[in-house]
């Protein structure tokens, strides 16, 4: 039952904030977050479609959260060199959620894809709601940031 | 610096201009369609930046949203009513009182004009006409009582409408507002999604720090001189004290205007006590120590960046186009536009340095 006037046009799906909260809960960001909490910022996270081709984000551009591929795939570049070719269910551009970032890299859609912006202000909203689960959120963002950097360094030191 | 690199930032800044003409025209184009609930939209939303927390308070709490926001409103309505039913008769009164030393206090205006204007008059050997100042004040003030006797129907109309209005509109924000901002926001382009969001994110976050910094602020202004006009026995210590903490809410140009009114109040009173204009302007200034020194470093410290003339141009301008609305919304509207411009004009800027 819609609650607004606006709800009929725009509201998104269940079965939308399910496949989404199913994607994050599969990610490291969310590992022992219960699920109806996944669920819960889901619905409040915005899906975007792109074409092939289309630009996501340019190297130097101000980042305002993490996305996660959907749909499609995304291919991120730095200097002409391809850095990664991510599919459904990864996600990149994380930094954003834990301090004002500067994208790193440009980021393209492949084909048409579909993704989900996480982003930093939905975060903080969510974690004055649920501070404890926003710990544990934080200790994972972390993490995963902390797993980066030692790849990044792994990469280094064996050039 | 290099030419190229100059190119770029000039047509860069050219660039921003132009998006930024366009969403001032904007703006001002919705607030010209909303003019007629322009004042209930905007104290809606100033309740909405100052109740918020109070709600999630509650919703953390495990309170169901809708029944928090229900009991913040409750409460806000006793405590209106409670300050209604005590403060307004105490404020008719001193309004009263007011209007009756209104003639003392011209004819205190007059001395002082007389005392120092024939010294001024000495010097710069100019002659200055006191009666017609004092004329032309009069015809000023009664040409505002008339107005304002005329439109009293209209005031109370404006005011039912308000009264009726803010809570419905405060009670809708508090519930809706961020889904319909989503939604709103995902009208933005893929190129702008991003860059609207930290934009409107910074501008919030400002803005709600802001409105909640000078409301405190005006709060303990007015406590204080409330209490000190009390304390040193002035006559309006309630209504003396509300205008000193309204006022407030004008840096440099507020705190000088109610200094002016104090003593032009205290001067007034029968019998003359001169060392109460000396006390009254010493609670006034005690009054902005505290704000100094406490309050404004714990609560509206770094709420806006913006440089002392920027801030006095602004109320002057604002004030001359739009009034006394002008005025009140001249610091908010300029911290707003200097974000929005910084944070268009790099994002901009970043485009033109990746095009070769």
């Amino acid at each position: 039952m819609s609650n607004s006037f606006w709800s009929n046009i725009f509201k998104k799906q269940n079965n939308e904030i399910q496949s989404i909260a199913n994607l994050w809960q599969s990610t490291p960001l969310f590992n022992k977050i219960p699920a109806r909490h996944i669920e819960f910022l889901s619905a409040k996270m915005h899906v975007r479609h792109f074409r092939p081709d289309e630009v996501i984000f340019r190297q130097g551009d101000q980042g305002a959260g993490a996305i996660l591929v959907m749909q499609g795939s995304v291919r991120v570049m730095a200097n002409k060199t391809e850095l990664a070719l991510l599919e459904a269910g990864d996600f990149f551009g994380e930094i954003a959620l834990a301090e004002r970032d500067i994208r790193t890299a440009d980021a393209f859609s492949l084909g048409n894809s579909t993704l989900v912006y996480f982003l930093k202000q939905d975060l903080e909203e969510w974690i004055e709601l649920e501070p404890r689960l926003g710990a544990r959120f934080l200790m994972n963002l972390s993490s995963t940031l902390a797993q980066r950097l030692f790849q990044v360094n792994q990469l280094i030191a064996d050039q | 610096m290099p030419a190229s690199v100059y190119i770029k930032t000039s047509s860069a800044n050219f660039q921003t201009m132009k998006i930024f003409v366009l969403v001032i025209a904007v703006i001002l184009g919705s607030f010209y369609l909303m003019s007629s609930v322009l004042i209930p939209v905007i104290i809606s939303f100033t309740l909405y930046a100052l109740f918020e927390p109070a709600t999630l308070y509650l919703v953390r709490h495990n309170i169901n949203h809708s029944v928090s926001i229900l009991i913040v409103l409750l409460l806000l309505v006793i405590f209106g009513f409670i300050a209604t039913a005590f403060a307004f008769p105490q404020l008719l009164d001193q309004v009263g009182l007011l209007q009756a030393k209104l003639p003392q206090i011209l004819s205190q205006l007059e001395v002082f004009l007389t005392r120092y204007s024939s010294a001024l008059s000495a010097k710069i050997g100019i002659d200055l006409d006191n009666s017609k100042i004092i004329i032309s004040l009069l015809s000023q003030f009664s040409s505002l009582g008339q107005s304002l006797l005329l439109n009293i129907s209209d005031k109370l109309l404006g005011f039912a409408i308000i009264s009726l209005l803010v809570p419905f509109l405060t009670y809708y924000l508090l519930k809706d507002y961020k889904s319909v901002r989503n939604r709103l926001m995902n009208w933005l382009p893929n190129s702008s999604f991003e860059l609207g969001w930290l934009i409107y994110h910074r501008v919030a976050r400002q803005l709600q720090s802001y409105t909640r910094g000078v409301m405190i602020q005006s709060a303990v202004m007015a406590s204080i001189c409330i209490a000190g006009f009390t304390l040193i026995g002035m006559d309006i210590a309630v209504l003396l004290g509300c205008i000193t903490g309204i006022l407030n809410l004008l840096p440099y140009v507020g705190p000088i205007i109610s200094m002016v009114l104090t003593l032009l109040v205290t001067s007034a009173m029968t019998p003359f006590d001169p060392s109460l204009l000396y006390l009254g302007v010493l609670v006034i200034m005690s009054a902005q120590i505290v704000d100094n020194v406490i309050v404004i470093p714990a609560v509206i410290a770094h709420a806006v960046n913006l440089h002392p003339v920027q801030v006095v141009l602004g109320i002057i301008i604002f004030g001359s186009v739009f009034g006394t609305l002008g005025v009140i919304l001249a610091i908010p509207a300029i911290a707003t536009a200097k974000i929005v411009y910084n944070n268009l004009y790099t994002d901009i800027l970043n485009a033109h340095r990746k095009t070769p």
